[in-house]
């Protein structure tokens, strides 16, 4: 779907970020790669540095050392047309409430499209077709013209998917998508996600359930007190695994 | 005895009547009675000033039946003028203060050394009512309804910029932040989805200062700067209390329409 990178670049890369946050060591030399047609979940008890590091990912935090790339272009706040190409899915879908789902959609062509059209919403006939393919994707296309915030929260969060791939972009980052919706219609995101990854698209999703982990992702990252403390497939994430990552955790 | 229970017991045992507590009470009783004493003295109150003054206005009351509609047209007009006056002022208010509201926010400003540079210039203005500005204006532009626009102008852009940030502040940021990871400006991202959300509220507070604005502005021809204003000053000057009620008659209608319809239209946009 998205503009082919050169073959055997990592769709993303991790690149011995580190960041502090108020005094605290939040991310210590975190280093990880997603590469094309891959569904890699991050794992982690809470306060293990997730949000930090997803933040770093997609640029509104700026890590104090180390860097973030998209098929080698790196990511930053001067760098506003590498950004285009990681695509962003939030725990609270992010929606403008009062816009359609359609307009919602459209904006993930803001990175594209001159910025009187963005601001004037007026988008070419193009935009406005793959925005109606991306909602078709999700399974909303009847829904286009409904305003967001009369939709459920599964179909709020297909609209942001819809969104993530109007930007047509080589990654998608989902933070924590499913932890505000039911584990029924949170399956359903992430089979959508997971078939997504399927046409080209590489997936990076923050989870707490390790069964979801399991079950929709190729590769397992785990990430204890801003550390990475490991990265292999998600057949090899046992039930040792899993203690061993949750154990490492401070006692609350 | 359980933990609970022994916690209780510490609880309860803070609450004996101590002499501090209640001296701290007296002093502060105190203190209010001793403002009220000297706010009553410095406000000049005379009550029997009041006695001898009440039969004065009933008396006016009295003079000012029948209503003056001889010079209705005039009326009209003036009135008309304090509506338009109070339009353009708050439209112009409203316009100035979106660009200072992005930069009075510390959320969303693209200069956070200029917050609170920006935030007292807000005050200062909000500080200075839009009849002092007149005056001001009055002396500097000359007489007449442009002195007023200017004034509510000044003023409404204080109030209204310091109203819209304080908004934007509370705004959820979410919607701003995604639009902004697609690769969006800061510019468009505000555009794109903070505008959206905060736009009804906007335009219904827009609406408030406007008839707010008719009302306050009312007293702006006193000082010269335009309006019905004027008229009321120079019956007052003259004693002609019929004509006096007349206008004061004519405002009351006009203030309660424009109430009851920015309301209605307020509603729809909420």
């Amino acid at each position: 779907m998205a503009a082919q990178p050169a073959p055997g670049v990592p769709r993303l890369e991790v690149v011995g970020v580190t960041k502090t946050l108020g005094g605290h060591l939040a991310l210590q030399d975190v280093s990880f790669a997603a590469h094309e047609r891959e569904f890699v979940a991050v794992l982690g008890p809470s306060g293990a540095g997730k949000t930090t590091l997803f933040r770093c990912m997609t640029g509104l935090l700026a890590p104090d050392r180390g860097e973030v790339r998209v098929s080698g272009e790196r990511i930053d706040e001067w760098h506003l047309h590498a950004r285009r190409h990681i695509a962003v899915v939030f725990q609270q879908y992010n929606l403008v409430d009062r816009l359609s789902a359609l307009d919602n959609v459209l904006a993930g062509r803001l990175g594209y499209v001159p910025a009187w059209r963005g601001l004037a919403r007026r988008f070419e006939r193009s935009d406005r077709l793959l925005a109606l393919e991306c909602l078709d994707r999700v399974g909303l296309l009847q829904r286009a013209l409904q305003r967001a915030d009369t939709l459920s929260g599964g179909q709020q969060q297909r609209v942001a998917i819809a969104r993530a791939l109007a930007q047509r972009p080589d990654v998608i980052v989902a933070d924590e998508p499913v932890a505000s919706l039911d584990p029924t219609i949170g399956a359903g995101i992430l089979e959508l996600l997971r078939a997504i990854r399927n046409e080209g698209v590489s997936v990076v999703c923050s989870l707490h359930q390790v069964h979801f982990a399991r079950q929709f992702a190729d590769r397992i990252v785990g990430l204890s007190h801003g550390r990475v403390v490991g990265d292999a497939p998600a057949a090899a994430f046992d039930g040792a695994a899993e203690r061993e990552l949750y154990g490492s955790a401070s006692p609350m | 005895m359980t933990a609970a229970q022994a916690a209780l017991a510490q609880l309860e045992s803070g609450h004996h009547p101590l002499a501090w507590p209640r001296a701290r009470l007296w002093l502060v009783v105190a203190t209010i009675v001793v403002f009220y004493a000297v706010s009553w003295k410095l406000a000049g109150i005379d009550l029997g000033r009041l006695v001898t003054g009440l039969p004065k206005l009933a008396h006016w009351i009295a003079t000012a039946w029948p209503p003056k509609t001889d010079e209705l047209p005039l009326f009209l007009l003036r009135t008309a003028e304090t509506v338009a006056m109070a339009a353009i002022g708050t439209t112009l208010a409203v316009l100035l203060a979106i660009p200072m509201a992005i930069l009075a926010s510390r959320n969303i400003t693209p200069f956070p050394r200029l917050y609170y540079p920006v935030r007292w210039f807000l005050n200062a203005l909000r500080g200075i009512d839009s009849f002092v500005f007149a005056l001001l204006f009055v002396a500097s532009v000359g007489l007449g309804p442009f002195a007023g626009v200017l004034g509510i102008a000044l003023h409404t852009w204080g109030s209204a910029a310091k109203f819209f940030a304080d908004h934007i502040e509370n705004a959820n940021l979410g919607p701003f932040e995604a639009v902004r990871t697609t690769g969006a400006s800061r510019l468009v991202a505000i555009g794109y989805a903070l505008v959206p959300d905060v736009l009804p509220v906007f335009a219904s507070t827009s609406l408030f200062w406007w008839e707010f604005n008719v009302r306050a502005s009312t007293v702006l021809g006193v000082v010269g700067a335009g309006g019905i204003g004027q008229e009321l000053k120079n019956s007052m000057d003259l004693l002609d209390f019929a004509r006096l009620f007349t206008i004061i008659a004519i405002v009351l209608v006009v203030v309660t329409v424009l109430d009851q319809f920015s309301g209605w239209l307020r509603r729809k946009l909420v």
